[in-house]
């Protein structure tokens, strides 16, 4: 065996890495190459296309699901970092600033933390649903944002009862709480578990009457329905016709996600951390995770349900119109053949060169090679940006899914500055205005949607 | 304010509104590492006392600390046997010379030694004249104080021993109406303030001219000090109150029926005391 350890040994870490990386790409291009010809790999692709043909609603839910999984943990990282970086900036404070530019990768490695930290189970613990309880509350959350139209055509599942299982499934993480609370063999931990039970089955209440208003006006549960009824300019959102609704809407959502000034679930500063007190290492991050996206979840339903979804605020086209222009940045990329690749060959370091010969002689500190990184960066900078707003220009998609985007982290932002700014209620004053004032102004909101749209029913009709 | 308070929400509006103003402003925070921020070179960090193993204060009430002390924050104080709270460091005008020597050394400039000056013999003829009007009398002291610190400026040790001397009274006794009267002042250099209302009413009620006359008699402008240190020119604000004189003011007290030849008076008066007659 010497005659291979003995080389293998010689080799640095760099090459005990990539050796067997190039070993492997040499075996798959071989395998690949004799399957293609032998006509193994073709068949297997025919049948998985076959397959894929023939359970393609299947296929669409398990690639949505997915997909969706795979959102919440960017948005949940970003969420947590406008958390720090906007309640530092509320407080004057600078914020974090040590990890990455701008303290942006504090949240990543807030992650690695939590990984690496003990995951404990206390005695006495029931063991299984200890564990199940923080994966209901999360997948609850992710399970919800299933039916969130992102931009047209972009939903995980545009059901025609999209809004019923939207609360249906949401509505599971209370039973994650309880799960947690109960399974922690700890007083405190039962006690945070019923409370937090009582706080979001409350505001459950106002949070599904509000937007029956909604529901009345729009005529569907569909999600996508409901944003593609507030299509047109700003003043076509639900919000101008169900203000009232909007506001118990917001105030129950703000509940619902735990967020200040509700957040009596995990009052961290006055009482033990409710249902998550025997919690630790990533249990206790799915916790925080489920409640991140929770906040991105609410966010999105308030955009969809009262502030258009991904429709723009402004209707561009009557305007350009009116001033004859047109915009056209169509880019033919076929037709442009072989100067394409003249062009990204030759004109990137060009223009990277060109960019840098400015800076080289305005910044006499710098040598070239610096100023030639800085111009790359640069580069980059200036060409992402043009690709944005052609992309922009030119797909409906990305046009939604910006003014969407925009629209919920405006929303995540006014959340982070209600906590940056407000103190906490008291749980007594939390569920006496659940019960004592937002359900009735909901059913009331409710009776006064429907009288109005009798009403209006009637005038049409003579 | 009150019928807006009464809606609800509004407080919590308002507090989200000075949030998102502090969102806006700069912020407060110092990079400490890398930036260090600029601490007076006057500052010592926490005092504390120290104590030895055994428990006991060190500090043997030497008073160097305090008399070390570039910002005059070091003191020490105690009760006596009879529980009396009492300062350790000297008399108030004891204080007063510290201090004014203190101003001097931060400022860089030399530091006369005034705990010597104020004991220096002074011409006692001017003050031997005050005396033999009043009949050397114990009993109208306030009038010879008022009349030495008019001749002399203020009220040097060795013209308050004379007074003691000659008239009989008790130094505490001369000292304690001295330091009870606030226009009685045991320091030189007491800089008075004569102010003038800018304003266009006044200027038209005759404030120019008086302006003028104290320009000449003082050798400066509203805002500057006269050469000899002894008077400030300053703006003061009449507040539109000016119905037929202009507003000046000395000490900040209104002076009514000025002129411009009372104003040059009031400044040469000014002057003149401060010029330390019977000094050397």
């Amino acid at each position: 065996m010497s005659v291979i350890s003995r080389p293998w040994n010689r080799l640095s870490l760099a090459g005990k890495i990539i050796l067997p990386l190039l070993l492997l790409l040499v075996l798959l291009t071989v395998g690949l190459f004799v399957g293609w010809q032998i006509g193994l790999i073709p068949g297997v692709l025919d049948i998985g296309a076959q397959l894929i043909n023939a359970n393609i609603d299947i296929v669409r839910f398990l690639l949505a699901a997915t997909a969706i999984l795979l959102v919440t943990i960017p948005v949940a990282f970003v969420i947590i970092f406008m958390e720090m970086k906007v309640i530092a900036f509320l407080a004057s404070r600078i914020g974090p600033n040590r990890t990455g530019p701008w303290g942006t990768l504090s949240s990543v490695f807030h992650g690695f933390k939590v990984l690496a930290k003990e995951d404990f189970t206390p005695t006495g613990a029931d063991a299984p649903v200890f564990t199940l309880a923080p994966i209901v509350t999360y997948l609850a959350s992710v399970m919800a944002l299933l039916v969130i139209p992102f931009a047209p055509g972009l939903v995980g599942l545009d059901m025609n009862i999209g809004l019923l299982y939207f609360f249906a499934v949401s509505g599971l993480t209370v039973v994650g709480l309880m799960m947690g609370g109960w399974s922690s063999f700890n007083k405190y931990s039962l006690l945070g578990g019923l409370r937090a039970a009582a706080q979001i089955i409350s505001y459950e209440l106002p949070l599904l009457l509000a937007p029956v208003g909604v529901i009345m006006l729009a005529g569907t549960l569909s999600l996508n329905q409901i944003v593609l009824n507030q299509s047109g300019w700003f003043w076509d959102w639900y919000v101008f016709q169900q203000p009232l609704a909007f506001i118990i809407f917001f105030i129950a959502a703000t509940a619902e996600g735990n967020r200040t000034p509700f957040d009596l679930t995990e009052a961290d500063s006055e009482i033990v951390a409710g249902f998550a007190t025997e919690y630790s290492g990533m249990r206790f991050g799915f916790f925080f995770f489920a409640e991140y996206v929770n906040v991105f979840i609410l966010s999105a339903l308030s955009v969809v349900l009262f502030f258009g979804g991904w429709n723009a605020p402004i209707d561009p086209r009557p305007i350009l119109d009116l001033l004859n222009v047109s915009i056209n940045p169509a880019i033919d990329l076929a037709g442009m053949g072989i100067w394409l690749l003249w062009g990204l060959v030759i004109g990137v370091p060009l223009l990277i060169v060109l960019l840098a010969l400015p800076i080289w002689m305005l910044k006499s500190s710098w040598s070239f090679l610096t100023s030639l990184i800085v111009a790359f960066v640069l580069f980059n900078v200036i060409a992402v940006g043009v690709i944005g707003i052609w992309m922009f220009l030119s797909f409906e998609v990305v046009v939604g899914l910006f003014w969407f985007l925009a629209k919920t982290f405006t929303f995540v932002f006014i959340f982070v500055w209600m906590r940056g700014t407000l103190p906490r209620v008291r749980i007594d004053q939390l569920m006496g205005f659940a019960w004592k004032w937002m359900v009735e102004i909901a059913l009331l909101n409710i009776f006064v949607t429907a009288g109005a749209i009798l009403l209006i029913q009637e005038l049409s009709r003579r | 304010m009150s019928a807006l308070n009464r809606i609800p929400g509004w407080g919590m509006a308002m507090g989200m509104v000075h949030t998102f103003v502090r969102f806006l402003q700069p912020k407060v925070t110092v990079q400490y590492p890398e930036e260090i921020q600029e601490i007076s070179p006057h500052h010592r960090g926490r005092l504390i006392l120290l104590y030895d193993e055994a428990g006991n204060l060190k500090c043997e009430t030497c008073f160097q600390c305090a008399m070390a002390c570039p910002i005059e924050v070091i003191d020490m104080g105690g009760v006596d046997t009879k529980n009396r709270f009492h300062m350790h460091w000297g008399p108030p005008e004891q204080y007063a010379e510290r201090r004014e020597e203190s101003a001097l050394r931060r400022s860089g400039r030399p530091v006369p030694d005034r705990s010597f000056t104020a004991w220096l013999p002074i011409d006692l003829g001017p003050l031997e004249e005050i005396l033999v009007a009043h009949d050397y009398d114990p009993r109208r002291l306030i009038s010879i104080l008022e009349q030495t610190q008019a001749e002399y400026g203020h009220l040097p040790v060795a013209a308050l021993q004379h007074i003691s001397h000659a008239t009989g009274a008790w130094y505490s006794e001369i000292y304690g109406i001295a330091s009870s009267f606030p226009n009685l002042a045991f320091e030189p250099g007491r800089v008075a303030e004569i102010g003038l209302c800018p304003c266009a009413n006044c200027s038209l009620l005759g404030g120019g001219r008086i302006r003028d006359a104290l320009v000449a008699a003082l050798a400066t402008d509203v805002g500057g000090v006269a050469p000899d240190g002894s008077v400030r020119f300053v703006a003061t604000e009449c507040g539109g109150d000016s119905r037929d004189e202009p507003l000046v003011t000395l000490d900040g007290q209104p002076q009514p029926g000025m002129t411009a030849d009372k104003a040059r008076e009031l400044a040469e008066s000014l002057r003149a005391a401060a010029a330390r007659p019977g000094r050397a």
